[in-house]
């Protein structure tokens, strides 16, 4: 698994092969090139575990605020915890595994940047760091926690819901909590199962109070993370894991805001919506794609990029119902938790999208 | 860096680096991994030396099988200075305070006393939903807060009005957070009994259990952990206090506060009010360890158990803890022994499971409020003439603030909305303004004439 994991890194920057057959050019994998030949069952079967189900498209590279960099996507969040923590004299990082770095190197050189009492492991308690996070946000200073996966952020359940959301509500604006941000890897990896895929946006998505964020991008990734580390509202920042590596492109050095609870319409459409947040906003631009030259069909394609509170003008007006000439469809994973081998089953795929809009259109 | 992440990937760990990954990397010589335990000195690997070498622990190897058995028949020893008929015991432990201050302690006790009686009736007659009383944790209350300066930050459980009386808090904010009417500062948001103070440092309670611990109610001591890390890194020169009962202190998240507290060396007073009962639950359902204050030690904490009964034990413990909290940046861990006198609530009738004698006993026998009045008397600080001037007196101020109390409207139905978040959000401003609309058709079935216009 661990190798695997190794290699996958390396092809997902590769483009996914295309429909049909298993035949597979390699490149960039030490392998000679001009390496084609009928997979055998064994290899067959390795490979269909490192391919990627979308391809990540980089934004053109954003002109108007300075100088840019090559980042990848923990590469942007790093440089958004430098840029806070160098301007901000309170703010402070800590979690699991903080300290040397970050199991996905998100924090790594600002232990020794910005010293030790200001980057720090925790305990390995999770109700434990999002209430300490709470602690320090409630006397003014910035209180940034990593969740190890956020598959791990169900201890600190009551912490986020029935505490922190309600900080400002509940003491009549007396105290708030609003300068805590808590960040966590999110979503599908390949290989993460149940205990390291899981998206659990949904289950924040009604609760009054906080902000729940995810980016689809580097660039995106580095302006709403210091947006909610600056919003006076405990926010919580998912990253997608498995662009940390896969996605990268130009992304200026120095800090800039990119606004929350405002979705992004990142292509025009006349014929039909497409809305999704994070990873998913790749497989929705490529359903977009493959319904433009198949099905001669015009998509709109909308990230979210804040699932609370959300843009409800920009996705759709509350007179909608009339307009639409097909029921909405939700292409979402299955209602199991999140399983290991059968992933490429699970995952809703450009495939499942593509299927469900030409049904739409066909309504 | 990149030989930290390979080691990971090697080892397959999937929560960063397990114990394989340290020794790894240990062996690689990697920077800046050894930091993570600074009192621990790095260990010398010799095959001649037998000691042991685990990171873990530092003991030395027994040759014996042995379990450690709980001491609870002789547990951790409580500290009193008055007993019970309020007679200094050793007069080395007697703080000597001025006789304005420990008349001030009597008043704050008396008139939270006189309050809760006041306000617990005014549940049963249907003025106020509901109501705690303080009765028996008087002392706690006041002994703690005297020891504490100003503007330390207190985060309390629910049980700790008396903190709040001590540091002046108006009868006329107490009553409107009971009656949520247009002066609670809460705006009406909250059950009674969950205050509030931004000018008193005082927290705003909440109901969740134990919350407020990591945080610094029910809330856990996690936030009261993290403000009190705050503190320290702004230099305040403050200690942070987490009041919460024995039975809080059963949830996980007073675990997670006390080991973060010690690890991230928190100048933070834990003080555990074990009055015996969490609602229903006697303390020998609650544990079965020696109470809160054996836990302590487990973390690597300082603690120390009280006759909670006793003001002067109290103060006197929260005193040291607090300068040595500071001055130190670590945690104190206080258990003050009392016993809860009133019912959990007006929700509680603890006949159901306790007996009357057992209540009465500690009501006429090892009351704080008795104790410390035995002292002043014997001082010559007070007799029974100011008792009952006193008695009248602040049956009169707490009479008025009621009366005024009720007689103010709630606030208006708008401030439903808002402090959801710092910025009302488009979707909350429709929701209001549908409210609105709503109530100019069906105002008649809502209680508006008891709301602010």
């Amino acid at each position: 698994m661990a190798v695997a994991a190794a290699i996958a890194c390396r092809l997902l920057r590769l483009h996914a092969a295309g429909a049909g057959g298993h035949w597979r050019r390699l490149r960039g994998a030490g392998l000679p090139r001009g390496f084609l030949q009928p997979a055998s069952a064994g290899e067959d079967a390795a490979q269909w575990r490192r391919v990627a189900h979308f391809t990540f498209q980089p934004d053109p590279e954003p002109l108007e605020y300075g100088q840019t960099q090559k980042m990848n996507l923990f590469q942007a969040v790093t440089s958004a915890l430098d840029n806070s923590l160098a301007k901000d004299p309170t703010a402070v990082i800590f979690g699991e595994d903080v300290a040397f770095g970050g199991v996905f190197r998100c924090t790594v050189g600002l232990r020794d940047k910005y010293g030790k009492d200001r980057v720090f492991n925790t305990p390995l308690c999770e109700q434990g760091i999002v209430g300490f996070g709470i602690g320090i946000a409630v006397t003014g200073a910035t209180a940034i926690a990593e969740i190890q996966f956020a598959d791990y952020i169900f201890p600190a359940f009551d912490q986020i819901v029935n505490e922190a959301a309600k900080y400002r509500y509940r003491s009549g604006d007396l105290f708030n909590c609003g300068s805590l941000t808590i960040r966590a890897p999110w979503g599908c990896v390949g290989h993460g199962a149940v205990y390291h895929s899981q998206s659990p946006e949904a289950f924040f998505a009604h609760c009054p109070g906080i902000k729940v964020v995810v980016p689809r991008s580097p660039f995106q990734a580095k302006g709403l993370l210091l947006s909610c580390i600056e919003d006076k509202n405990p926010c919580i920042f998912f990253e997608p894991k498995i662009l940390y590596r896969a996605a990268v492109e130009q992304v200026p050095v120095e800090p800039y805001n990119i606004p929350l609870s405002q979705a992004e319409v990142i292509q025009e459409g006349s014929d039909v919506t497409l809305v999704a947040w994070g990873t998913q906003v790749h497989v929705i631009r490529e359903v977009a794609s493959m319904a433009q030259e198949k099905l001669g069909v015009s998509c709109e394609v909308i990230d979210l990029r804040t699932i609370i509170p959300w843009d409800v003008d920009t996705v759709c007006k509350e007179e909608c119902f009339l307009n639409l000439e097909a029921p909405i469809s939700r292409v979402c994973g299955y209602d199991t938790p999140f399983p290991h081998v059968f992933e490429p089953f699970y995952i809703p795929d450009k495939w499942k999208c593509y299927d469900a809009l030409r049904k739409m259109i066909n309504y | 860096m990149a030989v930290v992440t390979a080691a990971a990937r090697v080892l397959g760990s999937s929560r960063g680096l397990g114990q394989d990954g340290l020794l790894l990397l240990r062996r690689l010589g990697v920077r800046g991994l050894a930091i993570s335990h600074p009192q621990r000195q790095q260990q010398h690997f010799s095959s001649l030396d037998d000691k042991p070498q685990f990171p873990g622990a530092s003991a030395e190897f027994i040759d014996k099988l042995e379990f450690i058995q709980p001491n609870v028949i002789s547990g951790i020893p409580i500290y009193r200075v008055m007993d019970r008929q309020g007679q200094i015991i050793n007069p080395s432990e007697d703080p000597n305070l001025p006789q304005e201050k420990v008349l001030k302690f009597y008043k704050s006790m008396t008139l939270l006393n006189t309050m809760d009686r006041i306000l617990y009736e005014s549940q049963r007659q249907g003025r106020i939903s509901f109501y705690m009383t303080n009765y028996g944790e008087e002392g706690t209350h006041v002994g703690s807060a005297a020891a504490l300066d100003n503007t330390d930050l207190v985060f309390g459980q629910y049980r700790e009005a008396g903190v709040l009386m001590y540091r002046d808090y108006p009868l006329e904010l107490f009553m409107a957070q009971c009656y949520g009417n247009v002066s609670d500062l809460g705006k009406g948001r909250q059950m009674p009994v969950h205050y509030g103070c931004k000018e008193r440092h005082f927290v705003t309670i909440s109901s969740p259990l134990a919350t407020q611990i990591p945080q610094g109610e029910d809330a856990l001591p996690g936030p009261a952990v993290g403000a009190a890390y705050a503190a320290k890194r702004a230099n305040a020169n403050r200690v942070v206090i987490c009041y919460f009962g024995e039975g809080a202190a059963s949830e996980g998240d007073a675990h997670a506060g006390f080991n973060f507290a010690a690890t991230l060396e928190c100048p933070i007073i834990f003080f555990c009010r074990n009055n015996g009962y969490a609602i229903s639950t006697p303390t020998s359902e609650q544990y079965r360890g020696d109470g809160i204050a054996a836990r302590g030690p487990g973390y690597g904490i300082m603690s120390i158990r009280v006759d909670g009964n006793d003001v002067f034990a109290v103060y006197n413990a929260t005193k040291e803890a607090r300068r040595r909290a500071v001055a130190e940046n670590q945690p104190f861990l206080i258990e003050a022994m009392t016993y809860r006198i009133g019912h959990h609530s007006t929700s509680d009738d603890s006949s159901a499971y306790r007996s009357v004698d057992e209540v009465n006993y500690w009501d006429k026998q090892d009351h704080p409020i008795s104790r410390l009045r035995h002292y002043l008397q014997s001082r010559g600080w007070w007799d029974d003439e100011q008792e009952k001037d006193w008695r009248k007196q602040s049956r009169k101020k707490v009479m008025e603030a009621f009366e005024q109390a009720e007689r103010k409207p709630k606030p208006n139905f708008s401030l439903l909305f808002s402090d959801v978040y710092q910025e009302m959000p488009a979707q909350l401003r429709k929701q209001q303004e549908s409210l609105a609309r709503h109530l100019q058709t069906y105002g008649e079935h809502y209680p508006l004439d008891h709301f602010e216009k």
